[in-house]
């Protein structure tokens, strides 16, 4: 084979994009070694794409062995050897050091972030033989043929060292921690039960569910304060408005009372009219953060949902990259030509022409900023397939943000009249859109309703048809969702926009929280009790954020590497060595919480037959299989059973059925939605399905 | 010795840490009952126990204060 480019790209779909653009005739031809895929591009000679599958690489522990720790001395190995289940790897990697033999000139086209940066520095030390220092770099935000050739015919000399520093001793950091504090916890735990249970904390995670908890026990030890509330009915033109007491909370209720029985059957005249207009700037262009939060408001998808869609589409070249911490779009990117693409789209086309037909296009750009990337936005690229309803709201979204942020300001106007009713205030409240501006653009996510008030003067007479008195109560703060959990971590600058979705994953995973509205286990209270108590640093926001600070500063070349570590692993050290020598009770601590978690899993009720036991989830010594049974059925007292599905997992609701009242579990199996089952057989709801 | 109301170790007044604040909590809140509605601490207990918006821990001690008649100074 003659001598030729060699490509690394992070994923296989990145890398047939890359050859497809640079091949001369855009016909890369597709080849495979051993189920690895590849391409080669003819351009001026030819060009091997080969691709990555994410991390090939990974830190691990210098000696083998899970069952010990403190572990300071590590390296970076291949990831089938310090992972199980990682086999493919091993092809993988001979594949790309064999392609990579016969290479003149090697080039890094992995994500322009940390971890793109560090997969194709480790892929080109390790497999490539060590070329990382005359590789040269392509960085791209879009996987646009216009933008690749860009990036190829402007390759950046080297790759970017600081960034592969800083995303090298992250890493590391975070697997120490990781790998010191989660085998200090699943090791207490089994030494003392006999039991293995995986259970981890880290850098970040352990804050993380240090918010948690706290929300949690503000939620779990609430008292509801009583309040009331007054409303007035008006009657004008014939229609009824709803007007408000000017006092928002009435403390006593005997107070609300006595201004009750002061308002009855008597009229109100207006004595004042407040009008404000106001101007409401279009949204910033989309960050990952804001995407995430805007995708959980509107769609209920998870962070990481919305992360997994938005990278099927930049894969698509359909958006940019979507891991940025960048409000930013930059003239380069042609909002012109973006535009004109996109009226490409029956819904669109009009909106885009507005756009066009402005003088000048300049975004409402927002403050954060991102070396690496601008804020996501749409290519202008229109879908080559047809895409699935997630991947198409996504990219509406995406699509219908970027145009938003052109429009011109919206301006809303508010109406505010008050009324006197026997010498108590009452306030009716209008609102009103006067100018649209980019609310149309941004139709149908904007979330703002109007309340068009007839035309009302000073002194006149209104006719009040009812007083309301209404009881109310304060009520509990609201449960974090995966949503404002990863919004938390931003603003408190803990984790990284490719870590912070994980991390909450990892929360569910290992049972510290469940359901989509958040809720605390107690094996995420006790995890999070062992760590206060015994190494409260390890959860101190504080210490977390300026551990991130300083790895900030690798990357902007004004901290080195080796202080940053160094510094890590001193805070770690006694943290470790406390938890060891508090082995027993923290085990002790650990196991019961385990086992709780364990029964609390398997616990679904009361029976709804003898009135006393508990239904449990068990498993038949006879058959093995798993059905529910009453826990009095040992004592002789009761004989109730019923079937559960085989197949999947089942999961206590903890809410009673609505038509029968017993309690009810939920069915998650591979490929199918979960369900929720009444196990009743006599349940009425069932019986109306029948009929 | 174990929490009166849970498994966990009690640290203060028969509580343990968790439910010794919440208590706290149900303590404090009773002033402010007391000037809204002008009642009683059973009445208030009961309110409370019953209300879907208090906390699990708030109504675990609301019910255990309840069952053992205990009053508003602890007697």
């Amino acid at each position: 084979m003659e001598k030729h480019t060699f490509i690394i790209t992070e994923k296989p779909d990145a890398a047939q994009r890359i050859a497809l653009a640079l091949d001369a005739k855009g016909k890369a031809k597709k080849m495979e070694e051993k189920g690895v895929p590849y391409y080669v591009a003819e351009r001026e000679k030819p060009i091997v794409v080969v691709p990555a599958i994410g991390h090939l690489y990974t830190v691990a522990d210098e000696k083998s062995g899970r069952n010990y720790y403190p572990v300071f001395n590590f390296k970076w190995v291949p990831r089938y050897v310090a992972e199980r289940g990682a086999k493919q790897i091993r092809v993988w990697l001979e594949t790309i050091s064999k392609l990579a033999k016969n290479a003149d000139t090697y080039i890094d086209a992995c994500d322009y972030d940390i971890e793109g940066s560090i997969i194709g520095y480790s892929i080109l030390k390790y497999a490539c033989g060590n070329k990382e220092n005359i590789a040269k770099r392509m960085k791209y935000s879009t996987l646009t043929k216009e933008e690749l050739e860009k990036a190829y015919e402007e390759l950046l000399p080297k790759l970017d060292f600081a960034l592969i520093e800083a995303g090298k001793t992250r890493h590391e950091i975070d697997w120490l921690y990781g790998v010191n504090l989660s085998r200090a916890l699943t090791l207490a735990a089994k030494d003392w039960s006999g039991r293995y249970a995986t259970l981890s904390t880290g850098r970040v995670q352990g804050p993380t569910l240090r918010f948690l908890v706290a929300r949690e026990k503000a939620i779990r030890s609430f008292v509801p304060t009583p309040y009331w509330e007054i409303r007035a009915e008006i009657e004008i033109d014939g229609k009824v408005f709803e007007a408000e007491y000017e006092k928002d909370v009435i403390e006593i209720k005997k107070e609300a009372e006595a201004v009750l029985n002061k308002c009855k059957d008597k009229d109100g005249v207006v004595e004042n009219i407040d009008v404000k207009q106001f101007q409401q700037m279009p949204p910033t262009p989309f960050d990952i953060g804001t995407l995430q939060s805007e995708a959980y408001g509107l769609f209920g998808y998870t962070p990481r949902r919305t992360l997994d869609i938005a990278q099927r589409l930049y894969l698509d070249a359909l958006i940019s990259y979507p891991r940025t911490s960048s409000q930013k779009l930059p003239p380069a990117i042609n909002y012109t030509q973006i535009l004109q693409s996109l009226s490409g789209v029956a819904q669109y086309k009009k909106l885009s022409a507005e756009l066009l037909s402005k003088k000048e296009l300049k975004p409402n750009e927002g403050k954060k900023e991102d070396p690496a990337h601008p804020a996501v936005y749409p290519t202008g690229k229109l879908p080559e397939r047809v895409l699935e309803e997630p991947e198409r709201r996504i990219w509406d979204l995406v699509v219908r943000r970027f145009m938003a942020v052109f429009g011109e300001p919206a301006i809303r106007q508010s109406m505010k009249v008050a009324i006197n009713v026997n010498g108590e205030r009452f306030f009716l409240r209008g609102r009103q859109i006067l100018k649209e501006g980019w609310l149309k653009f941004y139709e149908p996510y904007v979330r703002s309703e109007e309340v068009l008030l007839p035309k009302i003067e000073k002194g006149q007479k209104l006719k009040v048809k009812k007083i309301i008195l209404e009881d109310k109560f304060t009520k509990p703060p609201p449960r974090y969702n995966p949503g404002s959990l990863l919004k938390k971590m931003e603003e408190v600058g803990i984790g990284t926009k490719a870590t912070r979705a994980d991390i909450i994953q990892t929360l569910y995973d290992r049972k510290y929280v469940r359901d989509e509205r958040m809720v605390v286990t107690d094996l995420g209270f006790e995890v999070l009790e062992v760590l206060k108590k015994h190494c409260p640093t390890i959860v101190s926001i504080e210490m977390t954020r300026k551990l991130e600070e300083r790895m900030d500063k690798i990357q902007a070349n004004t901290e080195k590497r080796e202080n940053v570590l160094l510094d890590a692993v001193e805070i770690l050290k006694p943290v470790v060595e406390q938890l060891k020598d508090k082995e027993k009770i923290v085990g002790e601590q650990l196991s019961s919480a385990i086992k709780r978690a364990r029964l609390e899993e398997r616990t679904v009720g009361q029976c709804p037959i003898c009135g006393t036991g508990t239904l449990m989830i068990l498993y038949s010594r006879k058959t093995g299989k798993r059905f529910i049974g009453c826990t009095n059925y040992f004592k002789k007292q009761c004989k109730a059973s019923f079937p559960l599905p085989q197949r999947g997992t089942v999961r206590p609701l903890g809410k009673n059925c609505r038509g029968c009242g017993w309690p009810t579990v939920q069915i998650r199996m591979k490929g199918r939605r979960p369900w929720n089952l009444c196990f009743n057989p006599k349940c009425p709801l069932k019986e109306e399905r029948k009929t | 010795m174990k929490c009166v109301v849970c498994d966990r170790e009690a640290v203060k007044n028969n509580y343990c840490e968790l439910h010794s604040k919440t208590y706290e909590r149900i303590l404090k809140k009773y002033e402010v009952w007391k000037k809204a509605l002008e009642i009683s601490w059973k009445e208030y207990l009961s309110q409370i126990a019953k209300n879907p918006l208090t906390g699990e821990w708030a109504r675990e001690v609301a019910e255990h204060l309840i069952k053992s008649g205990e009053d508003v100074n602890g007697a």
